[in-house]
């Protein structure tokens, strides 16, 4: 420290104290205020709102800080309390105190009526976020809980009016972020004539789970890991996500998108990239992005031949009736939308040419699952290969990260079975979250708010990744669009359909989750 | 599970499961082999397998079978399957008389090994099925019984598998009616000869096999293989003979006694036992390697920082140090259980899994060694302690050692393997008595992650957190690989968790004695665990000089109360490797 020139004279403790002194100063004089826009919404009501308690009942927000909900619907203050307070809950594990908090949380939880398009109403919401404001140094943030099509009005009227004039402004966008490169570029380029990328933070919050979380860790942080992450030893890898529900009566936004751009081009894309990008710089958000921008733009587009896509139909099972898709209300009868797909993928660059990267996500089947399928090659001369009639290369080094629910890693290894004779026996080396850490996972939502309120925009999606994503997608969508390709049929809560198999057949892989046993 | 249950002896077959879900633990097999009724003489190492029927002509070659094969109309008697060596071996007999018989003599059925493991083992080989159809197992030891004295003896140490109590009384009464003593002196060739007739009359004219496993004291070995092979061999079978460790006590002596053994027995008829490679976990760390793709490439100077190979007893010679103190720790424990890990653990991929494969790249390690310095070991001897009100004997308070013994109870080691795979990684060897627990473990420590990223963001040294790779060879045996991963929450802390395979957990199955294992092999003719002539002498070269040096200087060992973790030295030669033993770290 001698020769450090912010040392002198200080010595190493003082100066800590020193800079914990300015912090806490910092914080003292500023405030935070969140607005929700479209409070009334169903993504605000279970999930931001409660993310955002949870934050504060963590002690994670600033000292001073409001909660503004903002929508068309007329309500009071204490309406939209009244709202709230239905979704919020306490984590299993810390119960104490729970009322208390909530409605201090509540207490600081307000309500803005206004159109959307109206910069007037975003005048207003301004003067009175100024008057809870009080003079200190204000930093905004706001979340768009709202259509697409009316993204663009906002994000001009909040940032003509009610942007903050002495501390940041910063806008969460949801998906979905276009629906194709030419309508994502040009929702980016609006959106640029009124923030800057700097403060425009694309929210994909399967990012923000704590097992994609814990991929970079365990890659980087194990030496054992990253010897092996390369076409030398593994030989494919799958993303899996399935929901055990349809569209229940909610099929008018989806019916528009189609399940390829409502999971795959976003999270699971988002999930391979940082599964396959090299190492970066450091872990700092612009490195970070930058190696998986570079993963993006090393992917072949795909092609129509590498996909599988699926409809559910109506099933009967133990006396009821699952309605198919296109029973859906909401739904157009003639609908081809797929509910289900699969593709593979590609990477050409030195680490991953001719690895199969396979997606498959579904509603309707028969489980909810998502994770990530790391499958080994097969074990080079294997010397028990001799003395078993089967064939060992097929019984392969996996490594499984389950993302939800019940967070898990588990590698599966050959082992001798234990006994007298030489039986051989696939077990698992696991690590099952929940018997090892008996606390509640936060919710995506929470980090990725916390995130957002920090300025870390690790974990949000910058435009030029979000344009290699959909370069990667576009030709195929309005191919498969262009030429009306039916999807195939599966029966709810089946397996889904069986084409996914014959597309994994053609790249030499079988899918790890759908295997005689049960993974 | 079940189709597996009467067949379990010596298939090969494959299964395939997952326990995580709990519940859903479905099994399938590839094999087909499991699904035939080969009891015992099922050869593993069968490129090519052979049915020899009745006739003794090689009929057909075994294709894979899908479906269950009717157990009637093979009569599994007449069903063997045999590697061409193994074919060899019998082609002398005459075809006609297709049924054999193995002839188990425990010469020196009196004692302690004898009656706590060796009739255990052999036991449980019957009840699983594991034994010939006609065998006799024959006592021998110079105090007069007969054979309901023996039989009264041996039924109070047998016991049946927790998970297998039924029929277990008849059972024992089945297999006691099989065992016999003869009682004679160990350098009588006549009273061999006795025995002899003994067996043949037992033998009944068939082809005779016979099997000596000796559990008496060193200096009497070579007298009674003398007097075995001269007097009881077999006529028109095989003739084999387990010997037990001490294979003597330096490099001379056990050239010696390899010597006098190769005068009346050939390589192939010596079976030396080193219990520890039946150990389950030894067994696996074999397959571990080899039928994994993720671990070989690891398994080199590049990603490992160093392996621990550790045994310890929370006991000390408790009365019975005689023996022991001739001997020490490192004869006792080192130069052949650890080293013998060592050399699987190290060695390169053999060309098969036939022993001869397997002990060729044994031995091919032991070579590659650097013979042990005096600077490189710490010995310790354990001293009284009291704790709760018990006081603890040391070493020397034991009346049958003497009181000025300098003989080493504990011992620590940093040995090198100087081969293009190994130069410069530390094996550490660490093995003692009266200690704070009973455990034998091997523990693969890995370097740390070049230019970790998570290192900037910590205060801490995550070099040091380092992944490690530890196989549990007693008590519960358990595989885990220590990870780093996120704690999960909303900050960033990293943490170490393991990723593993509890057996207890996985496998309900109570896990086979060393001994059933070893005592099967040695039916069966199979010398992968046992060890060869050359194997032995490198070892003892590795060992000699310094067991000599410490002897000469009349080296003290370092104190250590019982029931501690062991003298603090081992730490400073630990340290001057850069190793830091894993088994004593806070959070283990």
């Amino acid at each position: 420290m001698d020769g450090s020139p912010l040392a002198k004279g200080i010595n190493p403790e003082e100066q800590e104290e020193f800079f914990i002194d300015i912090l806490d100063k910092e914080e003292a004089l500023s405030t935070l205020s969140i607005t929700v826009v479209g409070a009334s919404g169903d993504l605000a009501k279970k999930k931001i709102f409660p993310a955002l308690f949870a934050l504060y009942y963590e002690d994670c927000l600033p000292k001073n800080f409001i909660v503004f909900g903002y929508a068309r619907t007329k309500l009071t203050d204490e309406e939209l309390r009244n709202i709230i307070s239905t979704t919020l809950t306490c984590r299993i594990d810390k119960r104490e105190n729970c009322k208390d908090k909530m409605e201090q949380f509540l207490k600081r939880c307000f309500y803005h009526s206004g159109e959307y398009n109206s910069e007037e109403n975003f005048a207003e919401l301004d003067s009175k976020l100024k008057k809870k404001e009080a003079g200190k140094l204000s930093n905004r943030l706001f979340y768009l809980s709202i259509p697409p099509n009316i993204f663009v009005d906002v994000v001009r009227c909040a940032s003509m009016m009610a942007s903050s004039a002495n501390g940041w402004t910063r806008v969460i966008v949801e998906k979905p972020f276009g629906r194709d490169s030419e309508s994502s570029a040009e929702l980016t380029r609006c959106l640029k004539k009124y923030l800057t990328e700097d403060q425009i933070f694309r929210i994909d919050h399967y990012l923000g789970k704590e097992l994609v979380e814990n991929l970079s860790v365990l890659r980087f942080s194990n030496l054992i890991f990253e010897p092996l992450w390369s076409r030398n030893y593994i030989r494919n890898v799958q993303f899996i996500f399935s929901e055990d529900f349809g569209t229940e009566g909610r099929g008018g936004y989806f019916d528009n998108y189609g399940i390829i751009r409502d999971i795959m081009q976003n999270h699971l894309l988002q999930i391979l990239a940082l599964f396959a990008m090299e190492t970066p710089v450091s872990l700092d958000a612009e490195d970070i992005r930058n190696e998986k921008v570079k993963v993006l733009r090393s992917m072949k587009p795909l092609e129509l031949e590498d996909v599988i896509i699926g409809q559910y139909k109506g099933h009967n099972k133990g006396g009821r009736a699952y309605p198919g898709y296109t029973d859906d209300s909401t739904v157009p009868k003639n609908s081809i939308t797929p509910t289900f797909a699969a593709a593979a993928l590609f990477i050409n660059n030195a680490r991953w040419d001719g690895v199969p990267f396979l997606m498959k996500a579904g509603k309707a089947l028969h489980r909810k699952r998502a994770e990530i399928r790391v499958q080994f090659r097969h074990v080079p001369g294997n010397l028990y290969k001799r003395n078993f009639g089967t064939d060992l290369d097929k019984a392969t080094n996996e490594l499984v990260l389950r993302v939800q629910p019940d967070e898990a890693i588990y590698l599966k290894i050959n082992n001798k079975v234990p006994g007298l004779g030489m039986r051989l026996d696939r077990s698992d080396l696991n690590l099952l979250y929940r018997a090892r850490y008996p606390t509640e996972i936060p919710d995506a939502y929470e980090r990725l708010l916390l995130d957002a309120i920090a300025g870390e925009r690790r974990l949000f999606i910058r435009s030029d990744e979000l344009d290699a994503a959909w370069s990667l997608f576009t030709p195929l969508l309005k191919e498969l669009e262009a030429k009306k390709i039916s999807p195939e049929l599966y029966p709810y809560g089946s397996r889904g359909p069986v084409g996914a198999h014959y597309l994994a057949a053609k790249y030499n892989v079988r899918w790890g989750d759908v295997g005689g046993e049960d993974d | 599970m079940a189709a597996f249950s009467a067949t379990h002896c010596r298939s090969y077959s494959y299964s395939h499961s997952s326990s995580i879900n709990g519940g859903q633990n479905q099994r399938f097999s590839f094999s087909s082999f499991s699904r035939l009724s080969v009891p015992a003489k099922a050869i593993r190492n069968s490129h090519q397998t052979v049915v020899l029927m009745q006739d003794g002509v090689v009929a057909t070659k075994v294709t894979p079978v899908e479906k269950e094969t009717p157990k009637e109309k093979l009569k599994d008697e007449l069903l063997s399957v045999t590697s061409t060596k193994e074919w060899d071996e019998k082609a002398g007999f005459d075809s006609n008389e297709n049924e054999s018989t193995v002839s188990i003599t425990v010469v020196g059925a009196s004692g302690d090994l004898a009656k706590k493991k060796i009739f255990p083992a052999l036991f449980a080989l019957y009840y699983e099925d594991c034994l010939p159809k006609h065998f006799t197992i024959y006592g021998y030891a110079r105090s007069k019984m007969t054979d309901a004295e023996l039989r009264n003896m041996v039924s109070k140490t047998l016991t049946c598998r927790i998970d297998k109590r039924e029929n277990c009384s008849e059972k024992m009464d089945q297999f006691l009616k099989r065992c016999f003593y003869h009682s004679g002196q160990y350098d009588s060739e006549e009273n061999f000869a006795q025995l002899d007739k003994k067996l043949k009359r037992h033998e009944g004219g068939r082809v005779s096999n016979r099997l000596f496993y000796l559990s008496i004291p060193p200096n009497i070995f070579v007298e009674a293989v003398k007097c075995a092979s001269s007097s009881a061999s077999s006529g028109n079978g095989w003739t084999r003979v387990i010997v037990e460790k001490p294979f003597g006590r330096d490099s001379e002596s056990s050239a010696v006694l390899t010597k006098s053994l190769k005068q009346y027995l050939t390589e192939d008829q010596i079976f030396r036992i080193d219990h520890y490679l039946g150990k389950e976990l030894v067994e696996n760390l074999s397959v571990l390697r080899f039928a994994n793709l993720i671990f070989e490439p690891l398994w080199t100077r590049q990603y490992i920082r160093n392996v621990q190979i550790i045994f310890s007893e929370d006991f000390g010679t408790e009365g019975r140090g005689g023996y022991f103190d001739n001997y020490g720790i490192i004869r006792d424990i080192m130069q052949n259980h650890l080293l013998q890990i060592l050399a699987l653990f190290a060695m390169e991929t053999p060309v098969s899994l036939d022993a001869e494969d397997i002990r060729n790249e044994k031995v091919k390690v032991l070579r590659s060694m650097r013979p042990l310095r005096l600077e490189d070991v710490v010995i310790g001897q354990y001293k009284s302690h009291s704790k709760g009100g018990v006081t603890y004997p040391s070493y020397t308070d034991d009346k049958t050692v003497p009181k000025d013994s300098l003989t080493p109870t504990f011992a620590a080691a940093a040995l090198f393997i100087d081969n293009a795979r190994w130069d410069g990684v530390p094996f550490l060897m660490k093995a003692g008595k009266a200690l704070h627990n009973k455990g034998a473990e091997i523990r693969v420590q890995f370097r740390h992650v070049p230019g970790n990223l998570y290192n900037r963001n910590f205060g801490t040294d995550l070099d040091r957190a380092t992944n490690e790779l530890v196989i549990r060879v007693q008590p519960d045996e358990a595989i885990f690989l220590k990870i780093n991963n996120k704690v999960p929450g909303l900050g960033m802390r990293l943490d170490r968790s393991n990723l593993n395979l509890h057996y207890a957990a996985r496998y309900s199955k109570e896990i086979p004695d060393a001994y059933e294992r070893l005592l099967l092999d040695a039916i069966e003719g199979e010398r992968r665990l046992f060890i060869r002539s050359d194997e032995l002498d490198a070892a003892w070269a590795l060992f000699t000089p310094v067991l000599k040096e410490l002897e000469e200087k009349k080296i003290i060992p370092e104190s250590y109360p019982y029931g501690s973790r062991g003298p603090v030295g081992a730490h400073y030669l630990a340290a001057r490797y850069n190793v830091r033993w894993g088994d004593l770290d806070i959070e283990q």
